[in-house]
């Protein structure tokens, strides 16, 4: 049975969304800073054996924004699922992570949202104990989109969510 | 012709196409995309599979701006694309812009601005982080120092005494190594805080009266023996015209000199030192005074001499001369705290002259302090005085006990900890108090603030002196604040300790 699903990637400019959906979908990695305008809109099958079922996830790779209330309302239409990305190295794209979150909930109520802190390469493991309270919220996932850590994990465990 | 207009002035293009409410594209106008009627739009691109929810709604518009397509010749263009649907049975209707020109140039406006933003904020981090690591460094050093001193005040106190206790030569001799190693040490810690101070942003100067020309001629005595004992000649040429009395940092202008003299004496083997000072300049309220100390040392190359005022810096890297390479530092440092710069001239293998011009107050008012007779200041010999020392190093206590016993006039109450104070106190009365600054899990100067409280008049009046290596002007300020009357500075000699106890004891 095969499910196509949407799911939107938000957060800062410059924190590593693009590369994340191109190390997915592409397993490449480009150290080059290519600004997204507007949306790209990638997909890529997901196969969950446990489940006994495919999904295409068809993700929009949005402009990044500082103020997420400024994100174009159609952008936002039948998506079902949200990632939520910060970049570990500054502070500036995780200040007001607890306020989009719920800013992004009360809109919505019932879709999931997972939260990745990328850039994981340029920090240490005791970087991350100590800010964990900086960050403000549970932090699902800590990426890498350089190295590719934790990457695929992250959608596939979206889309899991998705799939319940 | 018009191709050509048409190519090299591109305006948008759009695509209409009509679609079943599954997708399937019942007309298209074949603009962009070409022959696909029949298709289902999920296949044209991706983006189209996250519109389904948008087709099945009633009399709606919706307007997808900035959306990037890749039409049949594998080129990206980047789109508006808009979603109509109606009330009556007519079929949505989706119109397809390619808006690429004008999305190219807002693309690189976007560019620009974000990575301005994203280097600036990279910029402020590193920032922040060098400045932790300095403040870290900073008190890595002041901690550091602090504790060294001590320690150093056991040796040169212990070295004292031992110094009166009938030593043979050899014995003395030896002796004389230890106290030589230790006043470099002292030198050493004291360079070492005054750096600290002067990355902190902490070291000012403290502006008073002084004879100018008493301060040269004892630094003049000094140097003389110094130069001698290398087999140098120092020749000193002070101008008659000196004023007599400026207004100015005696302490720093003599650490200055001394840097520069020291220096100049390392650097050199053979010949003289020659130390000038004359008068540059004199105004109604300022005067300016040339100080210029030339050796015919080893010299330093002309690309070497911007880097002998670095910290930590020699250039002798052969460890021919001992040193931490802090004087010139500091004394460039200091002098540029009086708005001026120390010049070099310099000739490697010939000698160098380091010089500068150095202002100075002037006021017909200034009169000096007369001088601390210290040593007319005895305290009366027939009584007895009770000190009483809060202090938590056992080798700093075991110092003062040794040099008060010596004296013979002097009880010696000891307290380690500070909740101690003032029960000790109201119990004994004392003449004064030793106190240190550091305790542990409290300060010196809460400590006297406590006392200074205390419901006894006696204990508002009875002297406080600090015993401390915190003597930067924000903490003598506080300890000034707290009741402190004054501060012997870790680590302290038998004079040092003495001359001040018996100046408050008189």
């Amino acid at each position: 049975m095969k499910i196509s699903k949407k799911i939107v990637l938000i957060g800062h400019f410059g924190v590593g969304k693009s590369s994340l959906i191109r190390r997915f979908v592409e397993d490449t990695f480009t150290e080059d800073y290519k600004v997204t305008i507007g949306v790209h809109v990638l997909k890529k099958e997901v196969k969950l054996p446990e489940t006994d079922k495919d999904i295409t996830l068809v993700i929009w790779d949005l402009e990044g924004n500082d103020d997420i209330t400024n994100t174009r309302p159609s952008y936002l239409i039948g998506t079902n699922g949200f990632l939520y990305v910060f970049d570990l190295t500054r502070p500036a794209t995780y200040e007001k992570l607890s306020n989009d979150l719920d800013y992004i909930s009360e809109r919505f109520p019932k879709t999931p949202i997972k939260v990745i802190g990328n850039k994981k390469d340029l920090v240490t493991n005791e970087f991350i104990k100590q800010n964990k309270e900086v960050f403000g919220r549970f932090v699902d996932f800590y990426t890498s989109a350089k190295s590719g850590k934790n990457v695929e994990d992250v959608f596939t465990n979206l889309a899991k969510a998705l799939i319940k | 012709m018009l191709d050509n207009y048409k190519k090299e002035h591109p305006q948008s293009v759009n695509q209409y196409m009509i679609v079943q409410l599954d997708g399937t594209i019942t007309e298209s106008d074949d603009v962009i995309y070409k022959n696909i009627v029949g298709e289902n739009i999920s296949e044209i691109h991706p983006f189209f599979e996250s519109i389904h929810e948008a087709l099945q709604e009633k009399n709606k518009r919706h307007v997808f701006s900035c959306i990037h397509l890749t039409d049949q010749n594998n080129q990206t263009i980047i789109t508006d694309i808009v979603v109509k649907t109606f009330d009556n049975d007519k079929l949505p209707m989706i119109v397809i812009l390619d808006l690429t020109l004008h999305y190219d140039n807002y693309q690189t406006t976007a560019q620009v601005r974000n990575e301005s933003v994203i280097n600036s904020q990279i910029l402020e981090l590193k920032n922040d982080y060098l400045q932790e690591k300095e403040a870290f460094k900073n008190a890595f050093i002041a901690n550091f120092s602090h504790e060294l001193r001590d320690p150093l005040t056991g040796i040169l106190t212990f070295s004292d005494i031992l110094k009166k206790t009938g030593l043979n030569d050899e014995q003395l001799n030896y002796l004389k190594v230890i106290d030589s190693s230790s006043s470099y040490l002292k030198q050493l810690i004291e360079d070492i805080l005054d750096i600290s101070k002067i990355e902190a942003g902490k070291l000012e100067l403290v502006i008073t009266p002084f004879d100018i020309r008493e301060l040269l001629e004892d630094i003049k005595k000094g140097f003389k023996i110094k130069a001698e004992q290398k087999g140098l000649e120092l020749i000193t040429n002070f101008n008659n015209n000196l004023p007599l009395i400026v207004g100015g940092d005696p302490l720093r202008l003599r650490q200055v000199i001394n840097n520069l003299l020291e220096n100049a004496i390392k650097f050199t083997e053979v010949g003289t030192i020659t130390f000038n000072v004359s008068l540059n300049q004199i105004r109604a309220q300022k005067a300016s005074i040339h100080f210029q100390i030339i050796d015919t040392g080893i010299g330093i190359a002309e690309d070497d001499i911007e880097q002998i005022f670095t910290s930590f810096t020699q250039l002798n890297k052969a460890s021919t001369y001992k040193g931490a390479g802090l004087g010139l530092a500091i004394a460039k440092h200091l002098v540029s705290l009086t708005d001026s710069k120390i010049s070099v001239d310099s000739t490697l293998g010939e000698g160098s002259t380091f010089s500068t011009n150095i202002n100075f107050k002037l006021d017909h008012n200034y009169k000096l302090k007369s001088k601390k007779k210290t040593k007319e200041i005895k305290p009366k010999s027939d009584k007895k005085y009770s000190i009483l020392l809060v202090e938590d190093s056992e080798i700093t206590q075991l110092s003062i006990l040794k040099i008060l016993a010596s004296k013979g006039n002097y009880f010696l109450d000891i307290v380690t900890k500070g909740e101690d104070v003032v029960p000790r106190i109201e119990q004994s009365e004392f003449d004064l108090i030793l106190m240190d600054i550091k305790l542990p899990n409290s300060y010196g100067d809460e400590i006297t603030k406590l006392i200074r409280k205390m419901p006894d008049r006696d204990h508002k009046k009875t002297p406080v002196i600090a015993l401390t290596a915190r003597v930067f002007k924000d903490d003598l300020r506080r300890y000034k604040k707290a009741g402190i009357n004054d501060v012997i500075k870790k680590p302290f000699d038998e004079d040092a300790l003495l001359s001040k106890i018996e100046e408050y004891l008189k």
